[in-house]
């Protein structure tokens, strides 16, 4: 009874074996599948480059070297050199599109934590009239106190705007308003090497803008 | 204790309404001292018949007008007064940076996150709605 009993066994175990082996083969095959992809997924992303929210500019010539003046004197696009330039232009009397902006980019400054000490934000008023150097500054400074607002002369203000293809123009708004300015609400960015590298659009999230910064800090 | 707390944030929630009109989420950006002007946004929900935002009013600003932005195409933004915002029958409108605000134009009070500033919008049927922006980033 007994011994047929183990020789009941043992033909089970010999049933059992060659499948529980093939089992065991298709869990490595299974297996190595999966990592291939796994190792495949991980290196195509590794390999894939950056795409950046903003449009990406490939200018061969350095960017237009500006003066213009700040409450504290004088500054120089030059001044900035080994820094982003974060180049926007804009007026205090504007209401909505400025302010959006200027809070948009201080988000994305404070997102950058320290790598923000590598860029710079400026903004160019398209209202030299009404702006004057000191009002400026104190506008840009609510926004973030690291913030440069700069001014000139209207014919100043024509140049630089003409050189980097930003349109601006006065409208009629109504008595209580003065005039109104249509202007390029899109922030320029200029990498370290001085380069005009990037646009972007208004409505670009401050997450979006600090991840293209962030790219461009070497 | 509980029901005096619960009844002002269910206001709030609720919104201001008249005629069919509720208006919530009225808002400004803190704005600098150097700013002459400012803008308020909120939104307008309409469950009655078709309406007319017609003015706008605050004491915190010298004037109040209704203006829109306008894309002019290669990221020129421009801005200009309009006469009126009509509210659809049973819609919404919302009026959002980069779009349809009310400007605050000579403001007269500094506007810093959490100040809530009073503002009177005037409709064609509705009539009068008051309401508070609150003063906050984004």
């Amino acid at each position: 009874m007994a011994p047929e009993g183990n020789g009941g066994n043992r033909d089970d175990l010999h049933r059992d074996a060659p499948l529980l082996r093939q089992v065991k083969r298709l869990v490595i095959i299974a297996g190595s599948i999966l990592a291939a992809f796994v190792v495949l997924f991980v290196g195509l992303r590794l390999l894939r480059p950056y795409v950046f929210s903003g449009t990406v500019i490939q200018s061969p010539e350095p960017s237009f070297s500006f003066t213009l003046e700040s409450m504290s004197g004088p500054v120089s696009l030059s001044d900035f050199g080994g820094k982003v330039v974060v180049l926007y232009f804009g007026y205090t009397f504007c209401p909505d599109v400025c302010p959006a902006t200027l809070t948009d980019l201080a988000r994305a400054m404070k997102l950058l934590g320290k790598k923000a000490d590598d860029v710079q934000v400026i903004m160019v008023s398209v209202d030299p009239e009404r702006d004057t150097a000191d009002k400026l500054e104190e506008y840009v400074h609510a926004f973030d106190p690291d913030f440069i607002g700069l001014t000139g002369t209207p014919e100043q203000i024509a140049e630089v705007a003409a050189r980097y293809g930003v349109y601006y123009a006065k409208h009629e708004g109504s008595d209580a308003s003065g005039y109104l300015i249509d202007h390029t609400a899109t922030v320029m960015v200029i990498n370290e090497e001085g380069r005009l590298k990037l646009l972007e659009s208004f409505g670009t999230t401050p997450e979006e803008m600090a991840a293209d910064l962030a790219h461009l800090i070497n | 204790m509980r029901k005096t707390a619960v009844v002002p944030i269910l206001l709030l929630l609720a919104g201001c309404s008249s005629r069919g009109l509720t208006v919530t989420d009225v808002w400004g950006r803190p704005s600098p001292s150097a700013a002459p002007n400012a803008a308020f946004y909120l939104t307008i929900e309409n469950n009655g018949g078709e309406d007319r935002l017609v003015s706008a009013d605050s004491p915190a600003c010298g004037t109040a007008e209704l203006h829109e932005m306008y894309d002019k195409g290669d990221g020129v933004m421009g801005m200009r007064p309009v006469e009126g915002i009509e509210i659809p029958a049973g819609g919404s409108v919302t009026l959002g940076p980069g779009g349809l605000h009310v400007m605050c134009i000579g403001r007269l009070a500094d506007f810093t996150p959490g100040d809530h500033v009073p503002l009177t919008l005037e409709f064609q049927d509705a009539g009068t709605i008051k309401v508070n922006a609150t003063i906050r980033e984004s």
